[in-house]
């Protein structure tokens, strides 16, 4: 039932938001079709379309369809105070009763002349020239991902060396034949011995030199290592440029509207293209570059959005790059931390309202979020877990009391039984998740 | 129901191998976890990856650590998601199987649309919901790569549109047809075959089963005029008499006496039945008695005969022979009569004979009103002996003209003539097979229509007359497959194929419930309520019958059939707890399970009394080098070669032999582990063919009337020896009184408990404490605070089936090794079930008698000894020695009470192993996801063997320990869902999936700390103890002393100077004591 209600809420308010923005744009139209427009978007918009098919058909040149189709301008009217009295009696509003299985609202509280604004507001719209920059452009540049061009330099290095050995060959059989010429001997020494030759030489030199370039291979090569698998801002492109900021932010549509399974399941889910269609199915896109990606979704729901729409049945699944990755040797439970730990979404994942597509949010971003814990690791490392268990407060009374029923007989027993050790676990005057056992290996590692 | 609407997709979850952080420290070997965690200096620095190039340039290291880069992970979301599934959660689904030897109503696990676990349906199932080892690895099975993927037409891959074709004209053009199948007892598939034979008008089915019990059948007709095999109830028999039936495995409805048969055997209940087991193998059933004598089996006739004399019953005519007045069958006799109407005498040959003479004794102790109720009748096991037999002979003689079809049946393997039959088959050319493989007998047929997997299939079954099962699809046909009852219906005409999304025999059972079964659960019922029902609860129970004492008609004068053919020995043929009748020979898991007597895997063998084989010249000390001595043993002029297994406990002059080895003697497709494998991979091949395991045992079976599973048997030794993967070489408990502890139930409930649970103690000057009182370390904070998870394992109810080994390696992702790594001690089995036999120098398993030699105590066993099955799994020590020597605290306690195992931190030094006392760490010595030598066996290394992996728990890879965890996976589960309910945890939350799965419920696991706990309860009872307490380590794993319901004095009187002597000492100690302070007034 939730699912249903806040269903309709964002279609609601995401109709009425590309209503506004054109508005925006059809500030040219005189005072009547202001009014008209006013109406339109009060009470028609949130079904209609002016130029398209959606939930009811479009409102451009209703006057004359019905016209054509041999009903009394009356009858429309009384189609729009009350659609069922029309079609009662007229037989083109039975036909147009039968266009959607979806019924009309009743709207007897609309006066003739207001249904005429309406419908002159609708019959004199023209779109906006052109889209220029909209609020909510969904023209998202598509994130980029950060190519490698070490190949450029594995080849010049090749190239360099090769020129460089060549030009060393030469020099040396150059010296030979000096040598030759000069002494009369032939001294055709190996590199090898040149090389044995020069490091005697030089011992200390060398020496400290090797000394000193293992060291830097050393700490360089732990440092290198304690960076594998640690994600910094790692945002793979999508195959659809999808934007939070519009979703999540300007319509304000709950995380977990998508992302549903995060309160039922280790996983929160990645939405299945059902769940984009509920949306979708009426909205299309404002710009060309909206349509291009709404289009995607199309494609893999198999729907066919011409017409009043419908589905061919020949759906594909949108492959996803996964942005928040963990090892397979690590568990991690969304449930356990945002029904039970009460956490929000964007204390881990940042205001993903400012975000287009989901992206490793770095943790220096993530302390700046109000009510989050300042931790120091890399997100999405294992320290970063740590220091937050070894940080987050689960003493008694901390978790809403809705939640706490598994905690206060944690805390009974502790109290009851183990009153020295919770003594001092209290010595900082709080309960952590680490003393609980938030540290342990076998919490996540299993 | 949903799921027809299934999965189009799944989303990646981590079910893949397990890689290791780079980041290990070696500097803390001693330091607990937090310890670790916190010490800041490994917490420093955290140069970027950008930086780091900056500083490098292009040098060698940036390619390597670039190299390290994780690679793009896809997620891939349904598109129309499926409403009852959610990613990462399990759905469990109530269903039930049936393979025509073996019912079980059985819960699914799937997740994200594929089942990866079964478990028994305790709630609803039939006969308690008890399951055996292949019902719990069929999951597997359904994984197999080597099940049909399309119809076959003469071998060859072909179209449903082809095959149905040519069947239909075929058919049509048949003179007779001839249905062979197992036992059908889903009504629907009854009714679908009533109405072919109608359609047909000239079909001859014939049932027939791998292993037959009409003798049963014809017995109760001639004696009650009822063709029936009587429903039977252990858990209300306070005696109980097996004569060579072992009804704890395999023997008709076994999954359910299991269940029933340990209802009884729990002491603190007040009572326990008394069982007594005559038979020549040491079976399941055996191993469990109170009282147990060796016969061949053809002294059964006679050993009944004299129990009917004692009790007053009928001989009908048999004679007692060297029975008469024999002790132990008087003192059965005694107890049978003392416990009139809750007594059962079970008779396991399939002879009329003594199946009559069995009843006339039931008759007699008026148990047809109690532990018998012939009125709720079993409708399995109608197998049609006869009529097999004469169709086999016409075939063989060429006289079977017009069509066969084979449903559920696979007679080439299974029936005595069967590759005579199966060359017959080879010549006709309108033979049908719907087997999911192409096995013997499919490979012989020139159409095969492959059935669905159990799992992907509706069905019906009723395996006894008042309970109706129903069987749910948990997933989408995998392959290009249909229903064996789909087939008849398109070949009847009456529908049209429709792939995977066929509905043809859903609709059918729909309508055949509808039509028969609703009106009987109730007039007035709903039938839409009663479906649903049925299908959410697996079953829906009719009324069931009252047991009424039949009238018996005492034949005057029966003949018990006798052995055909001569030889030096009895063979008696059994099978085996986890291969069954070989319909799942190609199934690892099975394949390598320990058998629970011999703990042999990957085998079958002859077993032969011990003192015989010895005296013959046989091995009888085997270990990794020395195999077992091969024989040759020949029954009615087969003869095979196999090892000989020198066992306790065989009856002298008689053999045992497994069935439901050798399957695939000509490299048939009949699943990957079936064959043998090559030291370093491979399958091992001759004649261009791999390798059978085991040899068939069905080639022995005689006809006599019936299927007879005994016979007379000839044995020589051959040269050569033959290596045995045994998971446990040793006999005994070596007179360890603290592994196993054993004794009587008079004894428990008259004497002193410190007799047989003596706790250890320290002497001290104050007096002596117990153990648990010393410590060299401070105690780990987990007893009284937060949880302290804990198990109980009754030795009492555990019966040594295996079930729960099965559910471990299926929950746990535990890889297969194989025949060669077992046989290395390689094994990686987190749960193990040790069994021990007594010696003559014991007065029990595990008490030494006061005059012992250690190097007698393995030598001398018992001829005839008692045995005790001890689960054995990480002890979970408070104080555990793996966990100090660890040098990377890979391994460490929780504040849990569990002994935790961190395989990313874990290098692999093996110290923990050395160190723990009950050997049950085991080591990755491959990549057995990866490397060669396992890709035949181990499903992880095959892509649809790898989804039966549990997504929740990692696959480990090479040079890590592994160990059981307790179901640490489970236990997060069960807090989860207990935190999202905001309550504390209560029984029933958690579980382990080895207490899941038992069937006896042997094991109880809960927390401890909960005082209201069951197993808090259980490990306060006088029976409770640790196995080897005396070391101090303090383990959250307790056993309940094993309680024989038999006399035995001398241990009596053993555990009752035990009891004195420390009640003595510490009266003594509390005397001097009270004196020395007298003194110092």
């Amino acid at each position: 039932m939730k699912i249903a209600k806040s269903q309709l809420f964002s279609l609601r308010s995401f109709t009425l938001i590309s209503a506004t923005v054109w508005t925006l744009f059809s500030s040219i139209f005189s005072g009547l079709s202001q009014n008209g427009e006013e109406l339109f978007n009060t009470h028609c918009a949130t079904c209609h379309k002016i130029l398209d098919n959606s939930t009811g058909p479009k409102l451009q040149g209703v006057r004359k369809k019905w016209a054509d189709g041999g009903a009394a301008e009356a009858t429309l009217y009384q189609w729009v105070k009350n659609w069922q009295v029309a079609a009662a009696s007229d037989p083109y509003a039975k036909s147009v009763s039968e266009w959607s299985p979806t019924a009309m609202s009743v709207f007897g509280f609309l006066k003739d002349e207001e249904i005429t604004a309406i419908f002159d507001y609708a019959d004199n719209y023209t779109p906006p020239a052109a889209a220029v920059s909209v609020a909510g452009d969904g023209a998202v540049a598509g994130p980029t991902e950060e190519k490698s061009n070490n190949w450029v330099w594995i080849i010049l290095a090749i190239v360099f060396s090769g020129v460089i050995l060549a030009v060393g060959g030469v020099r040396r059989q150059l010296r030979f034949a000096v040598e030759e010429t000069e002494t009369g001997a032939a001294k055709n020494r190996s590199y090898g011995d040149e090389i044995r030759e020069f490091v005697y030489k030089n011992k200390i030199a060398v020496g400290l030199g090797t000394v000193v370039v293992l060291l830097i291979l050393l700490v360089n090569g732990y440092f290198a290592l304690n960076e594998i698998g640690v994600y910094h801002n790692y945002q793979p492109s999508q195959p659809i440029a999808f934007p939070h900021s519009i979703h999540a932010g300007i319509n304000g549509i709950d995380c977990k509207y998508c992302h549903n399974s995060v309160e039922k399941s280790k996983s929160a889910g990645i939405p299945s293209v059902n769940v984009c269609m509920n949306c979708h199915k009426g909205i299309q896109g404002n710009t060309d570059a909206q349509k291009v990606q709404i289009a995607k979704i199309y494609k893999a729901a198999g729907y066919d959005p011409e017409g009043a729409g419908k589905y061919t049945g020949k759906s594909e699944p949108i492959i996803w790059n996964k942005v928040h990755v963990l090892p397979d040797h690590v568990y991690f439970n969304h449930q356990q931390h945002v029904v039970v730990g009460g956490l929000d979404c964007k204390q881990c994942h940042g205001d993903m309202t400012k975000e287009t597509t989901a992206r490793v949010v770095p943790v220096e971003e993530l302390s700046k979020i109000e009510g989050n814990i300042p931790l120091t690791r890399a997100t999405l490392t294992m320290g970063w877990c740590i220091e937050c268990h070894g940080t987050k407060e689960v003493s008694a009374g901390t978790l809403n009391a809705l939640n706490s029923g598994y905690y206060d007989e944690i805390h009974r027993r502790l109290s009851k039984h183990g009153k020295s050790l919770y003594q001092k676990m209290l010595a900082d005057e709080k309960i952590t998740v680490k003393e609980l056992g938030g540290w342990e290996c076998a919490k996540c590692h299993y | 129901m949903s799921m027809f609407e299934n999965n189009k997709s799944i989303e990646k979850m981590n079910t893949n191998e397990a890689y290791f952080e780079s980041r290990v420290d070696m500097s803390a070997p001693s330091l607990s976890v937090d310890e670790f965690l916190a010490d800041e200096q490994t917490r420093e620095s955290s140069t970027n990856r950008r930086d780091f190039l900056k500083f490098l340039g292009f040098s060698v290291a940036a390619a390597t650590v670039a190299a390290c880069e994780a690679p793009v992970t896809k997620a891939i979301p349904y598109v129309v998601k499926p409403e009852d599934i959610t990613p990462g959660k399990a759905n469990w689904y109530a269903s039930n199987y049936y393979d025509g030897n073996t019912f079980a109503s059985i819960m699914v696990k799937t997740r994200e649309g594929r089942p990866i676990h079964i478990k028994g349906n305790t709630d609803f199932g039939f006969g308690g919901g008890g399951i055996s080892p292949e019902i719990a690895a069929s999951v597997l099975s359904l994984y197999d790569n080597e099940r049909l993927k399309a119809p076959l037409i003469s071998g060859s891959q072909s179209t449903w549109a082809d095959l149905d074709k040519k069947v239909m004209d075929g058919l049509k053009n048949a003179g007779e047809i001839t249905i062979v199948s197992n036992t059908i007892i889903s009504p629907s598939t009854q009714m679908l075959i009533a109405a072919f034979s109608e359609k047909f008008g000239r079909v001859n089915h014939i049932q027939y089963d791998a292993v037959s019990y009409a003798a049963i059948r014809s017995a109760n007709e001639k004696t009650f005029g009822l063709a029936a095999i009587p429903s039977y109830d252990f858990s209300k028999a306070k005696t109980i008499v097996s004569v060579g039936a072992d009804f704890l495995n395999g023997w008709l409805l076994s999954n359910a006496y299991r269940v029933q048969y340990a209802k009884n055997r729990k002491p603190e209940n007040g009572s326990m039945s008394k069982h007594y087991q005559f038979e020549a193998n040491m079976s399941i059933a055996g191993a469990n008695a109170d009282e147990r004598m060796m016969v061949k089996p053809s002294q059964y006739a006679a050993v009944l005969a004299a129990l009917a004399e004692e009790i007053g019953a009928s001989t009908l005519g048999v004679s007692s022979g060297e029975f008469k007045s024999n002790a132990q069958i008087k003192a059965a006799a005694k107890d049978l009569k003392a416990n009139k109407g809750a007594s059962l005498v079970v008779c396991g040959a399939n002879d009329e004979a003594l199946q009559m003479l069995t009843n006339s004794i039931n008759n007699t102790l008026n148990n047809y009103t109690s532990t018998i109720n012939i009125q709720d009748d079993v409708n399995l096991f109608k197998s049609e002996d006869a009529k097999m037999e004469r169709f086999v002979s016409d075939a063989i003689a060429g006289k079977v003209k017009g069509a066969v079809i084979f449903m559920g049946t696979n007679p080439v393997y299974t029936h005595p003539k069967g590759k005579a039959l199966g060359e017959a088959l080879g010549k006709m050319n309108m033979t049908i097979s719907t087997a999911s493989w192409n096995d013997e007998t499919a490979s012989k047929c020139k159409y095969v229509a492959p059935d669905h997997h159990a799992l992907e299939s509706w069905n019906d079954f009723a395996p006894v007359r008042s309970f109706y099962a129903l069987a749910q699809p948990t997933i989408k046909p995998i392959h290009d497959t249909a229903a064996a009852q789909e087939s008849l219906l398109v070949w009847m005409g009456e529908a049209t194929r429709a792939g995977r999304e066929s509905r043809a025999y859903y609709d059918y059972i729909r309508k055949s419930w509808a039509a028969n079964i609703s009106g009987r659960l109730g007039a007035d019922a709903n039938f839409e309520e009663i479906w649903n029902l049925a299908v959410h609860n697996g079953m829906m129970e009719g009324p069931k019958a009252e047991a009424q004492a039949p009238t018996f008609n005492a034949p005057t004068q029966v003949k018990p059939a006798q052995a055909t053919g001569s030889g030096t020995h009895e063979v008696v043929l059994y099978t085996k707890t986890s291969m069954g009748i070989g319909l799942q020979a190609g199934n690892p898991w099975l394949q390598e399970m320990a058998d629970p007597i011999s703990k042999i895997t990957w085998d079958n063998y002859i077993t032969m009394n011990y003192q015989e084989a010895k005296d013959a010249g046989y091995n009888v000390v085997m270990d990794q080098e020395h195999g077992a001595s091969l024989a040759k043993i020949t029954v009615n002029g087969v003869a095979l070669e196999l090892p000989v297994i020198p066992t306790p406990g065989q009856a002298k002059g008689t053999l045992g032999l497994a069935l439901g080895y050798g399957r695939g003697e000509n490299g048939e497709a009949i699943g990957r582990g079936a064959f043998k494998t090559k030291e370093y991979g491979g399958y091992e091949e001759k004649d261009g063919k791999r390798v059978a395991i085991g040899a068939n045992a069905f080639k022995f079976v005689n006809f006599n009337g019936n299927y007879h599973y005994t016979g007379a048997a000839s044995l020589s030794k051959i040269e050569g020896t033959y290596p045995i993967a045994s998971t446990q070489f040793q006999l005994t408990a070596m007179g360890r009184t603290s592994i196993v502890k054993e004794t009587t139930l008079d004894a428990y409930q008259n004497d002193d408990s410190t007799g047989y649970n003596l706790p250890h103690m320290l002497m001290t000057h104050h007096g002596p404490e117990p153990v648990s009182k010393f410590d060299l370390w401070a105690s780990h904070p987990v007893e009284h605070i937060g949880h302290r998870w804990a198990l109980s394992i009754d030795l009492n109810s555990c019966i040594g089936c295996g079930t729960c080994l099965i559910a471990c390696q299926s929950e746990n992702n535990v890889p297969v090794v194989g025949k060669d790594e077992v046989r290395r001690g390689r094994e990686m089995a987190w749960l193990r079930i040790d069994r021990y036999y007594k010696s003559s120098d014991e007065l029990a398993i595990g008490t030494k008698k006061e005059e012992f030699s250690f190097t007698a105590l393995e030598k001398n066993i018992d001829e005839n000894p008692t045995v005790v099955f001890m689960p054995m799994l990480c002890q979970h020590c408070n104080h555990a020695p793996c966990e100090t020597v660890c040098p990377v605290a890979a391994t460490t306690h929780s504040n849990e009470g569990l002994n935790q195992m961190t395989y990313n931190r874990c290098i692999g030094t093996r110290y923990c192993a050395n160190n723990c006392p009950y050997k049950v760490r085991r080591f990755n010595w491959f990549n057995y996801p990866a490397y060669k030598k396992f890709t035949e066996i181990n499903p992880s290394q095959d892509d649809l063997g790898r989804m039966v992996l549990n997504p929740d728990v990692t696959v480990r890879t090479r040079g890590v320990m592994e160990k059981c965890s307790m179901c640490v996976q489970r236990i997060q589960e069960g807090k989860l869902k207990a935190k999202v309910d905001a309550r504390p945890v209560v029984d029933g939350d958690v579980t382990t999936a080895c207490a899941d799965a038992c069937p006896t419920q042997a094991i109880t696991m809960g927390d401890w700390n909960d005082t209201g706990s069951g197993v808090r309860k259980a490990s306060e009872e006088k029976r409770a103890y640790q196995a080897l307490e005396e070391i101090g380590v303090k383990p959250n794993i307790w056993y309940q002393t094993k309680v024989r319901n038999h006399s035995n004095e001398e241990l009596r009187k053993h555990q009752q100077a035990v009891a004195a002597k420390r009640k003595h000492d510490i009266d003594k100690h509390a005397h001097n004591h009270a004196e020395g302070h007298n003194d110092h007034h």
